[in-house]
């Protein structure tokens, strides 16, 4: 075997070598390239989202505690002011004929219907009955207060026996809330039913009712529209609270199925 | 066991190819992978009779017993195929040069077979023709990568058209050298040619995989 021979085997060998290893150092230096890229990305990403979490932590807390301080006013002060003027009212003395007697009694059911009203807004902007006996009491005293104005049944399950108090019940009871009164004021429904159940991971609530209700396509169309304020308020709160929203169609029926995460 | 190893590896640029053909038979191909679906069906025909001439070449008649044409065709085939590939992906980077490319390759195949090289040389393949194919090819995948690293990323960066560039680019990349010199090695170093062929065929089993990847991901999307 003579030099040349031994010259070009040696170009060749390390031609083929030298190629690969500058193939593979090009593609090294992509992959590291785009994951880094990519990590840049995710970060930017959590860190936005992180942002807007906590803007929607900061705009529930303002909220609950400006609805606090207005169902606080209206109880204490309104509400106050509205039954010393019955007792003042109930004080007054009439001798002067039917038309006068009929007139004070219509005032006095006006002033009735006042007192009961504000403290039905009072109560809903701030249930205490969630805070004293927690999310099943206070959905099933919303429930029947619901059926008992508007003459729709409303009936729960709710899991009782797997229950206990999460740090953000007062989120959940208001997406219930908010649910429950878009139902009664568009779908005109005359059957609801809210069920719930505990399972280890997470709160599964189903609201189901025969009216006119929500697709998830429309829900997200619905979400981005000027007044769709309630529904942004109700996908707020389920981000707010890592869970998610579903809506859906089930034969005749409608149903809306919340997750939220138990921490 | 050696023996057995040659001639798996002898009948490799067959059998290589089953692997992404069998992919094909049950996944359906997006249209900008349909230069390479080509690909493999026709590469599949031409190997299968390469190696069949090759095997067979001492009861064949002396016509019929070079297969060393079907290498120049299947060169040829590759490199219009996958040129149409990259073009076809509508990377908005040197689009001028990539798709002049195949205007120079045309150029080029009638001055070097018109002029200085025989496309059915009974003796030997061309050497000039396969190399010329491998570093355009090569130039295809480089720039295959330049434009991605310059792309915003998306979720996934290794997608199907990344399996194959870098199949083909590893291919290219490794046989460059071996194209360039074979001729010349078939002349004086016959036996450390037939050796470097197994390293072509390796890496042509690599490049198959490397496909038959691209396209099973492509067919789970």
């Amino acid at each position: 075997m003579n030099l040349a021979n031994i010259d070009i085997r040696l170009f060749v060998v390390v031609g083929i070598a030298a190629m690969l290893l500058l193939f593979i150092s090009f593609l090294l230096i992509f992959i590291f390239t785009q994951r880094k890229k990519l990590q840049y990305q995710h970060s930017l990403q959590a860190l936005n989202e992180q942002q807007q979490n906590q803007l929607i932590e900061a705009a529930i807390k303002s909220e609950e505690t400006e609805r606090h301080r207005i169902a606080e006013e209206l109880h204490d002060e309104v509400g106050a002011i509205l039954a010393s003027s019955k007792l003042h009212f109930h004080s007054i003395k009439l001798g002067c004929g039917e038309y006068n007697e009929s007139i004070y009694n219509k005032a006095r059911e006006l002033l009735d219907e006042g007192i009961k009203k504000v403290r039905n807004i009072s109560h809903s902007l701030h249930s205490s009955i969630l805070q004293e006996f927690g999310l099943n009491e206070a959905i099933n005293h919303f429930a029947s207060k619901i059926a008992h104005e508007s003459l729709i049944e409303v009936t729960t399950t709710l899991d009782h026996e797997h229950h206990y108090p999460m740090k953000n019940d007062i989120s959940i009871y208001r997406i219930i809330q908010e649910l429950l009164n878009n139902i009664l004021t568009h779908a005109k429904a005359t059957k609801i039913h809210i069920i719930s159940e505990y399972t280890s991971q997470k709160l599964i609530m189903k609201i189901s009712h025969n009216g006119k209700g929500l697709t998830q396509q429309r829900f997200e169309e619905l979400r981005f529209e000027k007044n769709g304020l309630g529904l942004k308020n109700i996908q707020n709160r389920v981000i707010f609270l890592k869970g998610e929203l579903h809506f859906s169609q089930q034969a005749a029926d409608y149903e809306i199925d919340i997750y939220v995460p138990i921490n | 066991m050696l023996h057995i190893l040659q001639v798996i590896l002898d009948w490799s640029e067959v059998w290589a190819l089953f692997i992404p053909a069998s992919i094909l038979l049950y996944t359906k191909q997006p249209a900008i992978h349909k230069p390479v679906v080509l690909y493999i069906w026709f590469a599949m025909v031409i190997n299968i009779i390469i190696d069949i001439i090759w095997k067979f070449r001492m009861i064949l008649p002396i016509g019929l017993s070079s297969n060393n044409c079907l290498y120049n065709l299947h060169s040829v085939l590759t490199f219009f195929l996958f040129s149409s590939f990259f073009i076809g992906l509508k990377q908005p980077f040197l689009v001028k040069i990539k798709k002049t490319l195949p205007l120079i390759f045309i150029v080029f195949l009638l001055i070097n077979f018109g002029f200085y090289e025989d496309f059915f040389d009974y003796w030997q393949l061309s050497s000039r023709l396969l190399s010329v194919e491998a570093i355009l090819l090569l130039f295809y995948s480089l720039s295959y990568f330049l434009f991605k690293v310059n792309e915003n990323v998306d979720v996934n960066i290794f997608t199907t058209d990344f399996w194959i560039a870098t199949g083909l680019g590893l291919y290219v990349a490794v046989n460059f050298f071996i194209f360039l010199l074979y001729n010349e090695l078939t002349i004086h170093m016959i036996n450390f040619a037939i050796n470097l062929w197994n390293v072509h065929n390796i890496s042509y089993i690599v490049f198959n995989l490397f496909i038959a990847k691209g396209f099973y991901e492509s067919g789970k999307h």
